[in-house]
């Protein structure tokens, strides 16, 4: 009996005694530590952004514009990935695989924007290196686009995987699920780093 | 219904909300955002309020996301009581650090007399070493 119970369960199930998939708990402890970790490099742009006694000053060098066009570009992507975990857990794979696309397109979009302008800042002639404001700011920015580019591998390497003949296996929901949490968090972490940088005047 | 699809479905606990309402939300979310914008470019009209009404817009955005997009509203408690300890961590370093280095003179070399003593006074004199520039 307990034998036919234990054949019944899929071999991928790793709950924890309250129900919860430990994976998820363990994603959630990540995005956690996430927290301290930005709010470390937040603390240190805020700290220094004011100290530089060189230019190119922020007021001198931010462009709003282009970055709250990268910025919609990255909430648009948390959209598509919301409605790519719904098609993961209804069934929906067409429309998963879709979704799962253009979230990686998008996501890839805001690194081109990142790209440029980095490329920008450098030809006006703030650096890592520059001042404090340049240190500060490249080092805060820059660790969130490689968090979007850890982002973009993995669900580029879920949607490879989906489209294997065995697909993703009886986890798939989970699968996405997960690689869905971490992406909103580099989301929602830009909408912090997006008022502290941008908005709020220097 | 293919057979991944069933299992996914009969062991997964979805959270309510549809793909309209998925919409509404990203559109509630980029309106959000537009009057963010609208404020920084009108900081004469908000004055004193604009700080404190982006940091309340963007911690509406946030939170929205997080319970909404991430599902937290729909999960255990235990999940959303580690991401709160983190979150409230990150944000009390944040505040810590932001307040030890609030004021400047905390940081110059040789204490407060650093802007009082004979290095500021030689730096005003025509000729003299340029004061440090804040920005």
């Amino acid at each position: 009996m307990a034998a036919a119970a234990h054949e019944t369960q899929p071999a991928t199930q790793h709950h924890t005694t309250m129900g919860i998939d430990n994976r998820k708990v363990l994603m959630w402890i990540f995005l956690a530590s996430e927290c301290l970790f930005f709010g470390a490099l937040i603390s240190t742009y805020l700290i220094f952004k004011g100290d530089s006694l060189v230019g190119p000053y922020p007021k001198e060098i931010l462009n709003i514009p282009v970055t709250s066009a990268s910025t919609f570009v990255l909430l648009m992507s948390s959209l598509t990935m919301v409605l790519a975990v719904y098609g993961a857990q209804h069934g929906r794979l067409g429309m998963m695989k879709v979704m799962l696309l253009a979230t990686v397109l998008l996501g890839i979009g805001f690194l081109g924007f990142q790209a440029y302008e980095f490329t920008e800042f450098v030809h006006e002639g703030l650096g890592l290196t520059t001042n404090q404001f340049g240190s500060s700011f490249f080092v805060l920015t820059s660790f969130h686009g490689a968090h979007v580019t850890v982002g973009v591998l993995y669900l580029l390497s879920l949607l490879l995987a989906s489209n294997r003949r065995t697909g993703l296996g009886h986890d798939r929901a989970l699968h996405i699920d997960l690689a869905g949490l971490y992406w909103h968090f580099v989301d929602v972490i830009w909408i912090v780093i997006f008022t502290i940088i941008y908005l709020i005047p220097n | 219904m293919s057979h991944e699809a069933h299992a996914a479905e009969s062991h997964e606990e979805h959270p309510p909300t549809t793909i309209r309402e998925y919409v509404m939300i990203g559109l509630v979310l980029t309106v959000v955002t537009i009057v963010e914008l609208w404020a920084s470019y009108n900081e004469p009209i908000l004055g004193s309020l604009l700080v404190p009404a982006l940091f309340i817009m963007s911690a509406f955005k946030f939170a929205v996301v997080v319970a909404m997009f991430m599902h937290l509203r729909f999960e255990h408690s235990l999940l959303w009581k580690l991401f709160s300890f983190g979150l409230v961590l990150g944000t009390a370093m944040i505040l810590a650090m932001t307040l030890l280095f609030w004021n400047d003179a905390t940081d110059a070399v040789g204490g407060p007399e650093f802007h009082t003593g004979s290095t500021l006074n030689e730096a005003s004199k025509p000729g003299g070493a340029p004061a440090p520039a804040k920005h």
